[in-house]
């Protein structure tokens, strides 16, 4: 509720896509330049390889007074600037997914001729769609390791602890909502709390009992080093892609 | 109060002198027994100014607290042998693994009717004061004698008293944990060294490092996973350390271990209640002595001897 949707522009070449934010009651147009003439903040959210070419047919309509926050995957401050007039206040965005249902992890970074206010208003406009942070250029690709594709270890996981309960009797669909529904509550303890999850994790483990067996299991099979492991391929992968 | 050990090995060994270090105890007020005189840590006692005996009973006689200090399998013919002296006075403390509070008072009723017994549970670092020492107590033993058994072992290191039945269980952690962290050293050192330290450096800081570690972790309220964290900057080399570590699957061969041991001396511990073991396990000597002090127990050489039993049975 933070902006109401008339205020909203959303440009696209075809109508494809247009409809779902006609029916929010946003405004839609299939010229660019447009949202750069009636908008103070723009989001650039095409995909990576098509941007260079907005950059450049956009650029003449570009302003001090406008904000400009790119999303697109890999593109850096750097090309960003280079593509702008000197001087244009430029923020680069990383969200993921679940920001759709107002539980995001987003950071974003500044450029050089973006200053506190800027910061100040896209954080406190993106903190309605999840938790979001400041960060250093350097973590984006890290965010992306952990978080952008991190939802996907998270679809992972919940997929196999349910599959884990059918093979012991009980309904996949049962199994698959209890499963999100640990999911959530064990992270919102994490966040809520502020405790460290190797203590929350001991609060858990009755000697003897079921969960440290379970947890001996998951030790065993080096959960830990694989979780790295897909952080770390994931994040050297986004590095890779952002020098092509 | 005076106290004796049956026994004269390392574990007398590393409680004489941790005893004596911490000044509970003036080393003549110590006793120790072995028909081995030829024992390393024979003289070793001798020189603390302890008194050695090649007689158990003489040690029974001259102790309040009395320590049996030989492996597990040896139990049974030591009570035999020493279960008419014990006293009411005595307070036996058994620290052999795997045998029971039940075994050692069924054992000793047939001489005493009440015998004060604790079973204890100690580790090899009580000779430098660190030791970690759980112990339960028997039927007969009072709050007092628990007390006072606590009071010795405390000033040797940590000590608690616990439910018998969690004993196994400490001796896999903190009775085989020194092995576990001598392996972890000699394995660090071994890095040092590969990355172009001498060894006797390499050896020292090593243990350094798991001393202050371990000595943070007692001082601290955090837990473990913060400490580590602690530790780790972003991208730094200690992260990538700690991966390669996750990657071999450490934390499970530490579990593993401490499960092993615990099963194992559970598994001890079954065995010398229902199975014999051969008298060859058994030093020569002791054997001789003990045929000699207790004609009731008859050893036929070539059979197997039942553990808990006054007969012997051929297998």
């Amino acid at each position: 509720g933070k902006v109401p949707p008339s205020s909203i522009l959303a440009s696209a070449p075809s109508d494809r896509n247009l409809a779902v934010w006609r029916e929010s009651g946003c405004r839609t147009t299939h010229c660019n330049l447009e949202v750069l003439q009636e908008s103070t903040l723009v989001f650039l959210a095409t995909k990576p390889h098509v941007l260079p070419g907005v950059l450049q047919e956009i650029r003449p309509a570009v302003g001090p007074h406008h904000i400009v926050v790119s999303m697109a995957a890999g593109v850096t401050l750097q090309t960003l600037q280079r593509l702008l007039p000197a001087g244009t206040k430029v923020l680069r965005l990383m969200p993921n997914l679940p920001c759709v249902v107002q539980a995001g992890a987003m950071v974003f970074s500044r450029g050089s001729g973006a200053g506190d206010e800027e910061a100040a208003l896209l954080k406190s406009l993106l903190s309605s769609c999840g938790l979001c942070e400041e960060v250093p250029e350097s973590y984006i690709n890290i965010h992306t390791g952990l978080s952008g594709s991190g939802v996907a270890y998270v679809y992972l996981f919940a997929e196999a602890l349910a599959e884990g309960a059918v093979k012991m009797g009980m309904p996949g669909g049962l199994a698959s909502r209890i499963a999100a529904q640990t999911l959530m509550g064990a992270a919102k303890m994490m966040l809520e709390t502020g405790e460290h999850p190797a203590k929350l994790r001991g609060d858990v483990c009755t000697p003897g009992g079921t969960t440290i067996h379970a947890l001996h299991q998951l030790e065993k099979g080096a959960l830990r080093a694989t979780v790295m492991n897909a952080v770390e391929a994931a994040t050297n992968r986004a590095r890779d892609m952002a020098k092509d | 109060m005076s106290v004796g050990f049956i026994g004269a090995g390392q574990l007398a060994f590393a409680l004489a002198r941790g005893f004596t270090a911490a000044g509970v105890l003036a080393a003549h007020k110590i006793t120790a027994s072995s028909p081995d005189t030829e024992l390393p840590t024979v003289s070793g006692l001798r020189k603390m100014g302890v008194n050695f005996t090649v007689s158990n009973k003489d040690t029974v006689k001259s102790s309040d607290v009395l320590f049996l200090a030989v492996k597990p399998p040896i139990i049974p013919f030591i009570l035999e042998e020493v279960g008419p002296d014990i006293e009411p006075r005595h307070i036996v403390v058994s620290c052999a693994a795997g045998v029971t509070i039940s075994s050692i008072e069924k054992k000793l009723s047939t001489f005493c009717p009440t015998p004060k017994v604790i079973r204890c549970m100690t580790n090899t670092p009580v000779i430098v004061r660190e030791g970690a020492t759980v112990y339960a107590t028997g039927t007969h033993a009072d709050v007092e004698d628990g007390k006072l058994l606590e009071q010795l072992m405390a000033s040797v290191g940590f000590c608690t008293e616990v439910e018998e039945d969690l004993i196994d269980a400490v001796t896999g952690l903190s009775g085989s944990g020194p092995a576990y962290a001598f392996t972890a050293l000699d394995a660090l050192a071994d890095g040092g060294v590969k990355m172009g330290l001498p060894r006797r450096l390499a050896v020292r800081l090593g243990a350094q490092a798991l001393l202050g570690a371990a000595k943070m972790l007692l001082e601290s309220e955090q837990h473990p996973g913060q400490l580590k964290d602690n530790v780790c900057s972003p991208g730094g080399a200690t992260i990538h350390a700690l991966h390669f570590l996750e990657s071999g699957g450490f934390r499970s061969l530490l579990i593993n271990a401490v499960e092993a041991s615990c099963i194992r001396t559970r598994e001890l511990q079954h065995l010398a209640d229902q199975e014999k073991i051969s008298p060859a396990a058994i030093k020569k000597t002791l054997l001789d002595k003990v045929k000699l002090e207790s004609p009731s127990l008859s050893v036929a050489s070539a059979s197997k001897v039942s553990l808990f039993t006054n007969k012997s049975h051929s297998s």
